[in-house]
C-alpha cells in the first residue's frame, strides 16, 4: 500500500536532520498559521499564488531562490566546519554517509534550486518591462514553470526528512549513482526532483525566446534591445539546446535504476562514460545559461550607473552570441583525464581557451563604458566591479584548466573546486545580487537600505576570497575535493581560513535577511516616488513602481537604441512629457491555479515514483493531465482592464513625471 | 497592431495559407516524394548491386531528403522572408543534434579505442551483471 | 521642430534605415503559439539526438546476446513506416478541412490519423512484446535498452499524441472552430509530422543501417 515507505524512513537516529526537520516543519506551520489568522490566505492565493503577471512570478522565483540559498548555505557550512575539525587523528562531528550527502545536496540545490531560479527569476521581471510589452509570450505556461520548479526544490527538501538524499555528488555519476551501489531512495529523489523541474525549466526556455523574438514594442529592432535581453535570449537558447539532454540522460539512469536497463551498469554492455559524456553535454551549456544573464546584468547596472551608453553594443551582441554557440562546443573539458586521447583533448582544450575571448571582448566594454563616465559607487555598481576582478581571475584559472596537461594534474582537485567557486560566485552570485538590489525598488516601489548593502557586499567580496583563495593552494598541495577528512595536519591553516570566510558570507547572507526587513520597516523614508530612482536608460524605468498589472498603458515608440533615454531627453530638451496617448481596453490573462495543482499531482507523482508506491502514481499521472485538460476546456482567456482605469492609472503617471520633469536639466 | 494584416511578415510553421487545391497538392506531393523515397530506402537497403560502404551514406541522404519533404511540404517551412525565424530555429536545432550526436560519437569512439577492456577483462564483461 | 531634426533624433518610424523585425510590435497569437511550440518541437528533437547518440554508442554492447539482423524485421518496420506517414498525409487534410470550418471532414480525418496511428502503435507493441519473448527485452544488454528505450520513446510521443488528438476531436466537437481551438490543432498537427521526421530517421539508422549485412 505504501510502497517501500515505512517508518524507517525518518531519521529518528540522526540528530541533525530530526532537529532541521523540525525546526522547519514548525516554522513553515507558524509562518502559514499567522498568514491565515492575518486573513492573508486569500490575497496571497488571488494575488500571488495563481498569478500569470510576470512580475509576481519573477519575484516568487526569487524568493524560492533566497529560501534556497539558505539551505544550500547551511550545507557548506556544514562542510567546512567538517574539514576544519576532521584534521589528523579527528573525525570531524560527521560521518561519511551525512557528508556526502551534503556536499550532493549543496550542489543540487545551488544550481538547480538556487542560481536557476534567482536568475530566471530576474529574467522574468524585467524582460518584458524592458522590451516594452505587457507580459510573456505564454503567461499561464510561466506560472507552471515555476509551480514544476517549486515541486523540485519541495522533494529535494523533503529528502531530509523523509529518507535521504544522494551520495554521489550534484552530477550523480554511474556506477556510484546505480542501484547496485545505492540502493536507497537517495539518488531516486535527485532524479525525480530534476526531471520535474527540468520541465519547467524548458517552458521557461520556449517562453522567453518566443517572447524576445515575437513579441516586442513598435519600433524595438534586434538591435535596439537592451543587452539585457540579448543575455537573455542567449541563454534560453541554450535552455531548450541543453535541458532536453539531461532529461534524456537522467531518464536512462532511472531506467536503468528502475527497470534494470543497462545503460551505464558495470555489466550486460553498459558504459559509465557515456553518462559523463551526456551530462556535460547538458552540464556546460548550464554554467553559460547561469553566466549570460549575469553579464546582461552587469551591462546595464554598468551604463546606468556611469552614465553612458553601453560600450560596443554591436560587439557585445555579437561576443553574447558567440558565447551562445561555443559553449556547446567545450564540453569534454569536464574529464579531460577520462582517457578520449590527445586529438579529442586537444579540439576541446583548444575551443575552451577560445571561448574566454568573447568574455574578454565584455570586460573591455564594460571598462570602456566606465571610462570617462561619472561613475557613481551605488551597491549594484560595487558588484559589477567586484566582479570584473573576480571573474576575471577565475576565467584566467579556467584558461589554465582549459589545458589537458595541466587538467590531468588538478582535475577534481580543490584548484577546480576553487576555480568553478569563483567563476560561479564572480559572475553569478555577485549578478543576481546586484540585479535583485537594482530591480528591487521597480518591484516593490522603494529601494533597499544603502548602507547595509554595501556592507553585505563586502562579506561576499572579502568572505569569497578567504574562503576561495586557500583552495587554489590546497588543491596544488594535492588535495582532493569531496573530503570527509583530512589526513595532512599542514593543510590546517589554509582550512582554517576557508572556514572564517565561510563565517563572513555567512554574515552576509543573514544581514541581506536583516536589510530586506529593515528596508520594509523604513520604508518610508526611500519611496521611489517617480519609478526612476537610478535615472535609467531601459524601458522598465519608464513605469512607475511597482507598474500597473498591465505594464504600459500604451506600448511605447521605440525610437533608436536606450529608448528609455532617448524618450527622457526629448522630454527634457522639450519641456514636455510625450502627447497623451488614446486610451484603450487592455486584455490581460486571467489568473489560473492550473499550475499549483499541475505541481501538486507533480509532486505526488514524483514522491509515489521514489517510494515505488504505483498506485499514488498512477492517481498523480491522472490528475495531471485531468487539470491540464480541464484548463484546456475554459472559454475565458482574458479579463478587461477598461480604458477609464488605464486611463486614471496612466494620467497619475503623467502627473508624477511631469513633477518630475520640472527639476531635469539637460545633463551635460 | 493593424487590423489587417498587410502582407504577412510572419507565418506560423505548418499554418495553411493557400487555396484549397493548392493546400491539398503540396500534401499530396508530399505524401508522393516520401513514399518513393521511403520505397528507393528499403530497395537500397536489401539490394546487392550497390557498393556495400555507400549504402549507408545513400540511407542518410534519403532520410535527409524525406526529413526536407515533411519540412517543406508538410510543415511549409519555406525560405520565404516570412519563415526567417522558423528557419533560424530549425537551422540552430539542426546544429545542436548535429553535435551532440557526431560529438558523442567522436568521443565515445576514442573512449572505446583507448580505455576498452583488456582481453583479462573481456572475459568477466561478457558475463551478465 | 523639423523633420530633419526629429529624424536626427530617432522620432520617426519611417526612417529609410531597415532597423529589421520589430517596426509592427507584437505578432499575434496566431503567430506565436505555433512559433513556441515549434521551438518546443525541437527541443524534443535534441533529446532525440540524445537517444540516438546512446543508440550509436551502444548498439555494439550485446553483452554476447541477440544483434540486430537477428531481432529486426524490415516487414513490418515498412508497414509501420506506410501508416505512420499516410497518418501525417491525413493530419494535413484534417488541417484543411479546419481552416475552411468544415465539422465533418475534419473530424472524419482526425478519426482516421489517429487510427493510423494506433496501426503503428499496435505493430510497435506487438514487436516489442514479442522480442521480450524471445529473451531479448531491455534488460538483456546495453544495445537492447538503448533500442527499446530510443524506439519506445517515440512510441511514447505518439500515444501522448493519440490522446491529443482524442481530446482535440471531443474539443471541436464541444466548442466549434473558435481561434484557440485553431491554435491547439496547428501545433498537434506541427507535432504529428515531427513524429514522422524522427521516424525516419528511426527506421532508417535503427532498422535498415543497423540489419545491412
Amino acid at each position: 500500500m505504501f510502497g517501500e515507505l515505512t517508518w524507517e524512513a525518518i531519521p529518528f537516529d540522526q540528530p541533525i536532520p530530526l532537529i532541521t526537520s523540525l525546526v522547519v516543519v514548525l516554522a513553515l506551520a507558524g509562518i502559514a498559521f499567522w498568514a491565515w489568522r492575518k486573513g492573508w490566505w486569500p490575497y496571497l492565493w488571488n494575488e500571488w499564488v495563481t498569478s500569470t503577471d510576470h512580475k509576481r512570478i519573477g519575484v516568487m522565483y526569487i524568493v524560492l531562490a533566497l529560501m534556497m540559498l539558505v539551505r544550500g548555505f547551511a550545507d557548506a557550512l556544514m562542510m567546512r566546519l567538517q574539514q576544519s575539525l576532521a584534521i589528523g587523528a579527528s573525525q570531524g562531528y560527521l560521518p561519511p554517509e551525512h557528508y556526502d550527502q551534503i556536499f550532493t545536496a549543496h550542489g543540487t540545490i545551488m544550481i538547480f534550486f538556487m542560481a536557476m531560479p534567482f536568475v530566471i527569476g530576474l529574467m522574468n521581471f524585467v524582460v518584458p518591462l524592458q522590451l516594452g510589452v505587457r507580459d510573456v509570450a505564454f503567461p499561464t505556461m510561466n506560472n507552471v514553470s515555476f509551480w514544476l520548479t517549486a515541486s523540485g526544490a519541495l522533494l529535494v527538501n523533503l529528502s531530509l526528512f523523509i529518507g535521504e538524499f544522494a551520495r554521489t555528488g550534484w552530477l550523480a555519476f554511474p556506477p556510484l549513482s546505480e542501484k547496485a551501489f545505492s540502493p536507497g531512495v537517495g539518488v531516486d529523489y535527485y532524479l525525480v526532483a530534476l526531471q520535474i523541474s527540468g520541465v519547467g525549466t524548458v517552458l521557461t526556455g520556449v517562453n522567453f525566446v518566443t517572447t524576445i523574438l515575437k513579441i516586442r514594442a513598435p519600433g524595438m529592432s534586434y538591435m535596439r534591445m537592451p543587452v539585457f535581453c540579448w543575455t537573455t535570449l542567449a541563454a534560453n537558447l541554450l535552455i531548450l539546446a541543453a535541458f532536453p539532454v539531461l532529461t534524456a540522460t537522467l531518464a536512462m539512469l532511472m531506467l536503468d535504476r528502475y527497470l534494470g536497463f543497462h545503460f551505464f551498469t558495470n555489466g550486460g554492455g553498459g558504459n559509465s562514460m557515456l553518462y559523463m559524456n551526456l551530462i556535460w553535454v547538458w552540464g556546460h551549456p548550464e554554467v553559460y545559461i547561469l553566466a549570460l544573464p549575469a553579464f546582461g546584468i552587469y551591462s546595464e547596472v554598468v551604463s546606468t550607473f556611469s552614465g553612458k551608453p553601453l560600450f560596443g553594443y554591436r560587439s557585445m551582441v555579437y561576443a553574447t552570441l558567440a558565447i551562445c554557440i561555443i559553449s556547446f562546443m567545450v564540453w569534454l573539458h569536464h574529464f579531460f583525464t577520462m582517457g578520449a586521447g590527445a586529438d579529442v583533448n586537444a579540439l576541446f582544450g583548444i575551443a575552451s581557451m577560445i571561448i574566454a575571448v568573447p568574455t574578454g571582448v565584455k570586460i573591455f566594454n564594460w571598462l570602456f563604458t566606465m571610462y570617462g563616465g561619472r561613475v557613481r559607487f551605488t551597491v549594484p555598481m560595487h558588484y559589477a566591479i567586484g566582479f570584473m576582478l573576480t571573474f576575471v581571475l577565475g576565467g584566467l584559472t579556467g584558461v589554465l584548466l582549459a589545458m589537458p596537461p595541466v587538467d590531468f594534474i588538478v582535475h577534481n582537485s580543490m584548484f577546480l573546486v576553487a576555480h568553478f567557486h569563483n567563476v560561479i560566485i564572480g559572475a553569478v552570485v555577485f549578478g543576481v545580487m546586484a540585479g535583485y538590489t537594482y530591480w528591487f525598488p521597480k518591484a516593490f516601489g522603494f529601494t533597499l537600505d544603502e548602507r547595509l548593502g554595501k556592507i553585505i557586499f563586502w562579506c561576499w567580496f572579502i568572505g569569497f576570497y578567504l574562503a576561495w583563495f586557500p583552495a587554489y593552494a590546497l588543491g596544488f598541495m594535492g588535495a582532493t575535493r569531496r573530503l570527509q577528512h583530512i589526513s595532512d595536519p599542514s593543510w590546517a591553516p589554509y582550512l582554517h581560513v576557508e572556514m572564517v570566510g565561510a563565517l563572513v558570507i555567512l554574515a552576509g547572507i543573514v544581514l541581506t535577511v536583516v536589510q530586506l526587513l529593515y528596508s520594509i520597516r523604513t520604508r518610508e523614508q526611500r519611496l521611489d516616488v517617480t519609478g526612476d530612482p537610478w535615472d535609467g536608460r531601459t524601458l522598465e524605468w519608464l513605469t512607475l513602481s511597482p507598474p500597473p498589472h498591465f505594464n504600459f498603458a500604451v506600448l511605447p515608440d521605440v525610437h533608436g537604441e536606450e529608448a528609455y533615454w532617448t524618450r527622457k531627453l526629448t522630454a527634457i530638451r522639450d519641456e514636455k512629457l510625450v502627447e497623451e496617448p488614446k486610451y484603450e481596453d487592455i486584455e490581460m490573462p486571467l489568473n489560473t491555479p492550473t499550475g499549483v495543482i499541475c505541481a501538486f499531482f507533480a509532486s505526488l507523482t514524483g514522491f509515489a515514483v521514489i517510494w515505488h508506491i504505483w498506485w499514488l502514481a498512477i492517481v498523480g499521472l491522472i490528475g495531471a493531465f485531468a487539470v491540464l485538460v480541464w484548463y484546456a476546456w475554459r472559454d475565458e482567456h482574458e479579463h478587461i482592464i477598461p480604458a477609464a482605469k488605464v486611463a486614471e492609472l496612466e494620467r497619475e503617471r503623467r502627473r508624477i513625471r511631469g513633477e518630475l520633469l520640472k527639476t531635469l536639466t539637460v545633463p551635460t | 497592431m493593424t487590423d489587417r494584416e498587410p502582407e504577412q511578415l510572419n507565418v506560423a510553421p505548418g499554418a495553411p495559407h493557400d487555396s484549397l487545391l493548392s493546400e491539398t497538392l503540396s500534401y499530396v506531393i508530399g505524401l508522393g516524394l516520401a513514399l518513393v523515397l521511403t520505397g528507393i530506402s528499403f530497395w537500397v537497403a536489401s539490394t546487392s548491386s550497390l557498393w556495400g560502404p555507400g549504402v549507408a551514406a545513400g540511407l542518410v541522404v534519403l532520410a535527409i531528403a524525406q526529413m526536407g519533404v515533411h519540412l517543406v511540404f508538410f510543415l511549409h517551412i519555406t525560405s520565404g522572408p516570412d519563415n526567417t525565424n522558423n528557419v533560424l530555429a530549425l537551422a540552430f536545432g539542426v546544429m545542436i543534434v548535429f553535435l551532440v550526436m557526431i560529438g558523442t560519437i567522436w568521443i565515445m569512439g576514442h573512449l572505446a579505442a583507448n580505455m576498452g577492456p583488456t582481453p583479462e577483462m573481456l572475459n568477466l564483461h561478457t558475463q551478465r551483471g | 521642430m523639423s523633420a530633419t531634426e526629429a529624424a536626427a533624433i530617432g522620432l520617426t518610424h519611417n526612417a529609410s534605415e531597415d532597423t529589421g523585425l520589430g517596426h509592427r510590435g507584437p505578432e499575434s497569437k496566431s503567430i506565436v503559439v505555433p512559433y513556441g511550440f515549434w521551438l518546443f518541437v525541437l527541443s524534443d528533437m535534441v533529446l532525440f539526438s540524445a537517444l540516438f547518440a546512446t543508440y550509436a554508442s551502444l548498439v555494439h554492447a550485446t553483452d554476447g546476446g541477440p544483434i540486430t539482423s537477428q531481432l529486426f524485421d524490415r516487414t513490418t518496420v515498412a508497414v509501420e513506416t506506410g501508416a505512420l506517414l499516410l497518418s501525417s498525409f491525413v493530419c494535413g487534410l484534417a488541417m484543411i478541412a479546419a481552416k475552411r470550418g468544415n465539422m465533418a471532414w475534419t473530424q472524419i480525418w482526425l478519426v482516421v490519423t489517429g487510427l493510423l496511428g494506433l496501426v503503428f502503435l499496435a505493430l510497435e507493441i506487438e514487436e516489442f512484446a514479442g522480442l521480450v519473448a524471445i529473451g531479448a527485452g531491455p534488460q538483456r544488454s546495453a544495445f537492447l535498452s538503448a533500442f527499446f528505450t530510443l524506439v519506445g520513446c517515440h512510441g511514447a510521443h505518439v500515444t501522448a499524441g493519440l490522446m491529443w488528438i482524442g481530446t482535440m476531436i471531443a474539443q471541436i466537437w464541444a466548442k466549434g472552430f473558435h481561434p484557440h481551438i485553431m491554435r491547439r490543432l496547428l501545433c498537434l498537427s506541427i507535432f504529428w509530422h515531427a513524429l514522422d521526421i524522427i521516424w525516419v530517421a528511426i527506421f532508417t539508422i535503427v532498422y535498415l543501417i543497423g540489419t545491412l549485412p
